[in-house]
């Protein structure tokens, strides 16, 4: 499989405060990967270079083969949809007008949407069973219903790659399950998925890979159970070992602080994982200026909240 | 299409109505063959019509510019003053009444065009300032909108203190602030009637990118809007409007705020279909308000902008309880 997505030594910086600073990394068509890390370490500025909405400051993003600079902007969003952590809409547009706001990047000078256009707006509303509540006000949606509604903005774009910012946020139990479900079901669909997610169960249920940002240090690529190493989350979200042993202990779907402590535990899951994920780093390294070491590389965030 | 011949019938009676009255009949006459029109022509063509045609492309010019604005801004309570127009054209109405009151071009007077120069040239400056640094920032725009409106009414202030309290051109100053609708000429409203179409025109398929802004900056720009050009030609678009509306009408209030507002609840938020909606009722319920204002007191008449604001006041709280219950218009 190809790359659909590439950090090559990317770094992007506020004013003085850097956000990432020699990022690499690479994502396979057909994954999906969680991106993982406390708050404020950069999964959203991540995100969004990703989307071309942000230019790095340094390095290169090549998407489907081609650098972004190279995209033109309606080009990008036919082939990469983000789907962002918020959206408020002030005025009363019902909810098959919010998805048709997908198609804007496929219209012409006019914006007249055609049958083509028509199709996939409904196709997109029925892949994430909003069909119902199409004539419904979008702003007065529950959260995981307007988490589908997003969804269906960024598959109406028809994307190749899909990146969503915290899609379980403010979500009930039973809201995340049917949302990783309907995840799931996209990548099936052919389309990658690069999701932030804090939840760490649903990561290790629902992701092949992921890419942990670690604040002041080289952020970490790899398979789900190469990342969600107790020794390796500690330093990432700077919480104390007891702590963080309660919290896996507590959470049964993680396996407990056992299961996440060692390699040798990690069962045949991780190790298929593993091989899935392997290429990619052997692919970065074996680049022309051989500049990308295996997995990843080095996310740094000057905040430690 | 509604409001289209709604407007129609509005301008034909509004015409008639008047020291001298002329049924709906004599109008249409006079209209369909002025030559044989005799007086009736006369009071049609050189009072009547140039004032109702007025007030129609003062009120479409505010809806539209209220529609554009509010999209804009993706705040429904953004009106087309909030970029400190109206300290502008204050100060040039005052200007033209107290400094320069002989003032002429082309048939038009002091007033007129200090006003119209005067909000453009305000809304320059907040858009400078608005863009210093680089980076167009919205919320900047807003605030200097305020601020610069501000001083330009304190200054509009001074300069009518220094005036005697006699000087008739208080008089005409204070009704021009409240908004009252000139009888301009056959040039002015011609200009005005182009350069209007023409920027309804150029603003459609503006409106159809507005309605994907209103998901927000960062979803426009990520479903291909050049969300910073769009901005920049929509505050270009509506300052001129509303330029060209406060140069035939001074200052009228509520109109670009309202009449989006009742719109969105008959044709949805849509802003493509609200911005050809919006300029044909905004003509209709200026020029009905503007009949009112001249009629209901004659032989003496009040600015249509108190009326404006005498019913709009009302209407406004009533849609902002509205808006708090559904939260969401």
């Amino acid at each position: 499989m190809s790359n659909i997505l590439e950090f090559r030594n990317v770094g992007f910086a506020h004013g003085a405060r850097a956000i990432l600073e020699n990022l690499s990394f690479c994502v396979k068509e057909g994954e999906t990967v969680a991106l993982i890390g406390p708050n404020g370490v950069g999964k959203t500025t991540l995100l969004r270079l990703a989307a071309g909405l942000l230019r790095p400051a340094c390095g290169e993003i090549v998407v489907r083969g081609r650098e972004l600079s190279q995209w033109g902007r309606k080009q990008l969003s036919c082939n990469v949809a983000l789907v962002p952590q918020h959206l408020e809409v002030p005025f009363a547009f019902r909810v098959d007008e919010i998805v048709a706001q997908g198609r804007v990047p496929h219209l012409g000078f006019f914006g007249r949407l055609s049958g083509e256009d028509r199709d996939a707006i409904e196709s997109a509303m029925a892949a994430v069973d909003i069909v119902k509540m199409r004539d419904r006000v979008f702003a007065e949606l529950s959260g995981g219903e307007r988490q589908r509604v997003k969804i269906a903005i960024g598959l109406a774009q028809q994307p190749k790659l899909m990146l969503l910012d915290e899609p379980t946020q403010h979500l009930d139990l039973g809201r995340q399950i049917e949302l990783m479900s309907l995840l799931r079901r996209l990548v099936d669909r052919g389309i990658t998925i690069v999701a932030a997610v804090h939840d760490l169960a649903l990561v290790r249920e629902n992701c092949s890979s992921g890419i942990l940002l670690i604040p002041n240090a080289p952020a970490v690529a790899g398979s789900v159970s190469e990342l969600l190493r107790v020794e390796l989350l500690e330093r990432a979200f700077c919480v104390d070992r007891p702590g963080l042993d309660r919290y896996l202990a507590a959470d049964g779907s993680m396996g407990g602080p056992d299961r996440l402590r060692g390699s040798e535990s990690e069962g045949n899951d991780g190790q298929e994982n593993r091989e899935r994920l392997r290429p990619l780093g052997e692919q970065l390294a074996s680049t022309k200026r051989g500049r990308y070491p295996r997995h990843t590389r080095h996310g740094r965030h000057q905040d430690k909240d | 299409m509604v409001p289209a011949i709604l407007l129609i019938l509005v301008v034909v009676v509004s015409a008639g109505m008047g020291a001298v009255k002329l049924s709906f009949g004599e109008v249409l006459r006079a209209l369909l063959h002025p030559s044989e029109a005799g007086d009736a022509g006369v009071i049609l063509f050189s009072l009547r019509l140039p004032r109702v045609l007025a007030a129609g492309l003062v009120g479409a010019g505010l809806s539209a510019t209220g529609v554009l604005f509010q999209g804009l801004f993706r705040n429904p309570l953004a009106d087309p003053f909030v970029l400190g127009a109206s300290g502008g054209a204050a100060l040039g109405g005052a200007v033209a009444v107290f400094l320069v009151p002989a003032l002429s071009f082309a048939g038009v007077g002091a007033i007129e065009l200090l006003a119209f120069a005067g909000s453009l040239i305000a809304m320059g400056i907040v858009w400078n300032l608005a863009k210093a640094g680089g980076h167009f920032a919205m919320e900047n725009m807003l605030l200097a909108g305020f601020a610069i409106g501000t001083m330009l009414n304190a200054a509009t202030a001074a300069l009518e203190l220094r005036q005697e309290a006699t000087n008739p051109g208080m008089r005409i100053l204070a009704a021009w602030l409240h908004g009252e609708v000139t009888v301009p000429s056959w040039t002015q409203i011609s200009f005005v009637a182009i350069v209007e179409m023409a920027a309804l025109l150029f603003a459609l398929p503006l409106a159809r990118q507005l309605n994907t802004l209103a998901l927000s900056e960062e979803y426009a720009a990520q479903l291909g809007v050049r969300v910073e050009r769009l901005q920049i030609l929509v505050v270009i678009t509506g300052s001129i409007l509303t330029a060209l509306a406060v140069s035939l009408g001074g200052l009228i209030g509520f109109v670009g705020l309202l009449v989006p507002h009742f719109l969105r609840l008959i044709f949805g938020p849509d802003h493509f279909r609200l911005l050809p909606a919006a300029a044909l009722s905004g003509a209709v319920f200026l020029i009905v308000a503007d009949t009112i204002a001249r009629t209901a007191f004659a032989p003496s008449e009040i600015p249509v902008g108190m009326l404006t604001a005498f019913l709009g006041g009302p209407a406004f709280l009533y849609l902002l309880n509205h808006r708090q219950r559904s939260s969401s218009l």
